[in-house]
C-alpha cells in the first residue's frame, strides 16, 4: 500500500472516530454500574429504569414530539406554496424574496432567538408552547423550503397540463399528478423540518414559558445539575437510537425516489 | 357538417411578440392535419390555444361546431401527445393509460376493458407494468398515443411528439402513426418543423412563418403549386429561383434570356420569380429540341445522393442550378465536374412567384 493510501486511511477513520468515539462510550457508560464515567465496574440497566420511571422526562419527550409535529406539518405547508410560487409565477421582488426566505438559515440562531423574544415582549405576547412552534417554524420553513424548491424546479408543468388535457381539473391536476411526483421531496423536508425542531435548544429555551421542557432542554438541565447523572448517558443513548431510526426510514424513502 | 375543429382570427402576443396573427383554419372531421414551420413560428401556440391551455386575445374557437373559446381544458373533448410526452413517472404503463377514464369516473372493469383493446391498438400489449422509465423511446411515444387516445377524444393535438427519437424509429412511428388515426378514425392534428414528417402523414398541410399561415393544402398541392417564396424553399429538398419581369404571356424575362412559362392574366407587368424544381430540370442528353428552355451550363458539382445524382451547374456566372437525375436503367457516366452541359425545362414545369 503506498504512503498516501495509508495516511488517507488514517485520516478517515482519525475523523469516524471523532464523531462516534465520544458516543459509543457514552452509549457504555450507561449500563455502568457505579456513579463513574471513567471506569467501568460491571453492567446494569439501573439507569435506564430510572430513567422510564422519571415522569419529566417522558413529559418533555412528549412535548418535543408534539411540537416538532405541529412545526413540520405548518412550515412544510408554507414551504410547499411558497416554492410553487416561486417556481411557477412571475412577479416583482421574485428574486429578493427568493433570498430573504434563506436568511434564517445563514444568521446565528441565538440572534433570532433573543430578536423574537424581544418582538414577543414588545406585543405583549405571553410565552406558550405556541411561541415555541411560531419561533421554530420561523427557521424551518427556510429549510423545508430549499428542498422542496430543488424539487420543484425539476417538475415540468406539462406533467400539470397533461392531467389537465385528460381530463383532471386545476385541484385534481394537483393532488394525483403534481403533489405524488414533488412528494419525496416533501417528505425529505418533512424529515429536516421535524429534526431541526427536536433537536433545537436555543429558541426553544428562549422562547418557553417557565416549567416547560422539550427533551433538549431537559437534558441541559440535567447536565448543568451538580454530578452530571448516568441517567443523562440513558437518556442520551436513547436519543441517538431514535436519531437512528430516523436515518433509517429517510433511506428507505430515498430508494423509493423514482426518476 | 361541422368541422372538428375551426378557429376564426385567432390572435394572440407574449409581451411585444405576437405569436400567432389572424389565423383562421377550418380542420375536417378524422382529417389527419398539420401545421409545419420554423420554430418560432406559432404553431405550437395555436395547437395549445385549440387545448385550451393558452386563452387567445381575440378570435374563436370551435370543436365540433360549438364555441369553446373560454371553456378550461379538462371540459374540452381533446387529448393531446406533448414534445417531452409527460408521462407521468410515478405510474406505471397501466395507469398512465387509465388517468383520463379515471378522471372521467368509469368503473374499473371498463377502464381495465379499455385498457387492454388500446394496449393492443399501440402495440404494447403486456408491458402494463412497466414503469415509464423501463421503455424504450418508441414505447414511450406509444403510451403517450394510448393515453391521449384512450377517452375518445373529438380531436387528437400532437406537439412534434417524434422529435426525440432517432431517424429510423422517426420512420416507423410515422407509418404507426397514420395507421392509428385511421384504426381509431380521429381527427388528428400534427404540429411539426420537420416537412417530411408532415408530408408522409397529412391529408392537409398548413405552413406557418411568424405566426401567420401562409398556404393550406394537400402536400402534393403545397409542394407543386407554392403560394410564395417561403413555402416554395420551406417544402421540398430545393427549388433553383430566377427573377424577372413578366413582359408578356408566358415569356418571363430574366438575366439569362427570356425564359418560357405558362400564360395567366395574372403577373402581366410584374416582378416575378420562375422557380423550377431540381427533379423537373432536364441534363445532358435528355435536353431534346422540343424543350422549351434550354441552357448552356458548367457542371461545378457532382454529389452522389444514391437514390439520385445531384449536379450543381453553373449558368452564366452567378446562377447555380441544382439538378436531380435519376439513374434510370443502364448507369451512364457522370458528369464531371467542368465539363459543360445542357439543361433545360419545359414551361409547365415552372412556378411563377409573386413576392
Amino acid at each position: 500500500m503506498k504512503l498516501v493510501d495509508k495516511l488517507l486511511k488514517i485520516y478517515t477513520f482519525g475523523i469516524l472516530g471523532l464523531i462516534y468515539v465520544p458516543i459509543v462510550v457514552l452509549i457504555v457508560f450507561s449500563f455502568n454500574e457505579s456513579k463513574s464515567k471513567v471506569v467501568f465496574t460491571g453492567f446494569t440497566l439501573e439507569n435506564y429504569y430510572r430513567l422510564v420511571g422519571n415522569f419529566r422526562v417522558w413529559e418533555s419527550f412528549y412535548n418535543s414530539i408534539w411540537i416538532g409535529v405541529v412545526v413540520t406539518v405548518v412550515s412544510v405547508l408554507l414551504a410547499i406554496l411558497m416554492a410553487y410560487g416561486i417556481t411557477r409565477y412571475e412577479f416583482r421582488g421574485k428574486t429578493i424574496i427568493d433570498s430573504l426566505v434563506l436568511v434564517p438559515i445563514i444568521i446565528p440562531e441565538i440572534v433570532e432567538a433573543l430578536t423574537l423574544l424581544v418582538f414577543l415582549v414588545i406585543l405583549g405576547i405571553d410565552l406558550s408552547p405556541y411561541t415555541i412552534i411560531i419561533g421554530h417554524v420561523a427557521f424551518d420553513v427556510s429549510f423545508a423550503y430549499v428542498v422542496i424548491k430543488a424539487r420543484m424546479v425539476g417538475y415540468d408543468p406539462q406533467y400539470e397540463e397533461a392531467a389537465r388535457t385528460l381530463g383532471a381539473d386545476e385541484l385534481r391536476a394537483f393532488t394525483k399528478v403534481t403533489l405524488p411526483i414533488l412528494a419525496p421531496g416533501i417528505i425529505a423536508a418533512s424529515l429536516i423540518a421535524f429534526l431541526e425542531s427536536y433537536d433545537d435548544f436555543i429558541k426553544t429555551f428562549f422562547t418557553r414559558p417557565a416549567g416547560f421542557m422539550t427533551l433538549p432542554v431537559y437534558i441541559w438541565n440535567m447536565a448543568s445539575r451538580r454530578g452530571f447523572p448516568l441517567d443523562l448517558n440513558a437518556l442520551a443513548t436513547f436519543v441517538v437510537a431514535l436519531a437512528l431510526i430516523f436515518a433509517y426510514i429517510r433511506n428507505r424513502v430515498g430508494k423509493g425516489v423514482y426518476l | 357538417m361541422s368541422y372538428a375543429v375551426e378557429l376564426i382570427n385567432i390572435s394572440k402576443s407574449f409581451g411585444n411578440v405576437r405569436a400567432v396573427r389572424n389565423v383562421s383554419l377550418q380542420i375536417r372531421k378524422n382529417e389527419f392535419f398539420s401545421l409545419l414551420g420554423p420554430s418560432g413560428c406559432g404553431k405550437t401556440t395555436t395547437l395549445r390555444i385549440i387545448a385550451g391551455l393558452e386563452e387567445p386575445d381575440s378570435g374563436v374557437v370551435k370543436l365540433d361546431g360549438k364555441d369553446v373559446t373560454y371553456v378550461p381544458t379538462h371540459k374540452r373533448n381533446i387529448g393531446m401527445v406533448f414534445q417531452t410526452l409527460a408521462l407521468f413517472p410515478h405510474m406505471d404503463v397501466y395507469d398512465n393509460i387509465a388517468f383520463g377514464l379515471r378522471m372521467r369516473n368509469y368503473p374499473e372493469s371498463e377502464i381495465r376493458k379499455r385498457v387492454k383493446e388500446m394496449l393492443e391498438i399501440v402495440r404494447l400489449s403486456g408491458l402494463e407494468h412497466r414503469r415509464i422509465h423501463q421503455l424504450s423511446g418508441g414505447q414511450r411515444q406509444r403510451v403517450a398515443l394510448a393515453r391521449a387516445l384512450i377517452v375518445q377524444p373529438a380531436v387528437l393535438l400532437l406537439d412534434e411528439p417524434l422529435g426525440a427519437l432517432d431517424l429510423k424509429i422517426r420512420q416507423h412511428m410515422m407509418v404507426e402513426l397514420k395507421r392509428v388515426q385511421r384504426e381509431v378514425g380521429t381527427t388528428f392534428i400534427y404540429v411539426t418543423h420537420d416537412q417530411s414528417e408532415a408530408m408522409v402523414m397529412s391529408d392537409r398541410i398548413a405552413i406557418m412563418k411568424d405566426g401567420v399561415i401562409q398556404q393550406i393544402g394537400e402536400p402534393y398541392e403545397i409542394y407543386m403549386k407554392p403560394r410564395n417564396k417561403f413555402v416554395a424553399t420551406f417544402i421540398g429538398d430545393a427549388i433553383n429561383m430566377i427573377e424577372g419581369d413578366y413582359l408578356e404571356p408566358g415569356i418571363v424575362a430574366t438575366s439569362l434570356g427570356q425564359i418560357k412559362t405558362i400564360a395567366s392574366d395574372e403577373y402581366f407587368g410584374k416582378r416575378v420569380i420562375v422557380a423550377i424544381r431540381p427533379e423537373k430540370v432536364l441534363i445532358g442528353s435528355e435536353v431534346t429540341g422540343d424543350v422549351d428552355n434550354v441552357f448552356e451550363g458548367t457542371v461545378s458539382m457532382t454529389i452522389f445522393r444514391g437514390a439520385f445524382i445531384e449536379y450543381r451547374v453553373m449558368l452564366g456566372h452567378d446562377i447555380e442550378f441544382i439538378v436531380f437525375k435519376p439513374h434510370v436503367g443502364s448507369s451512364a457516366p457522370l458528369l464531371t465536374p467542368g465539363s459543360s452541359v445542357k439543361i433545360g425545362w419545359n414551361r409547365d414545369s415552372g412556378i411563377i412567384l409573386v413576392e
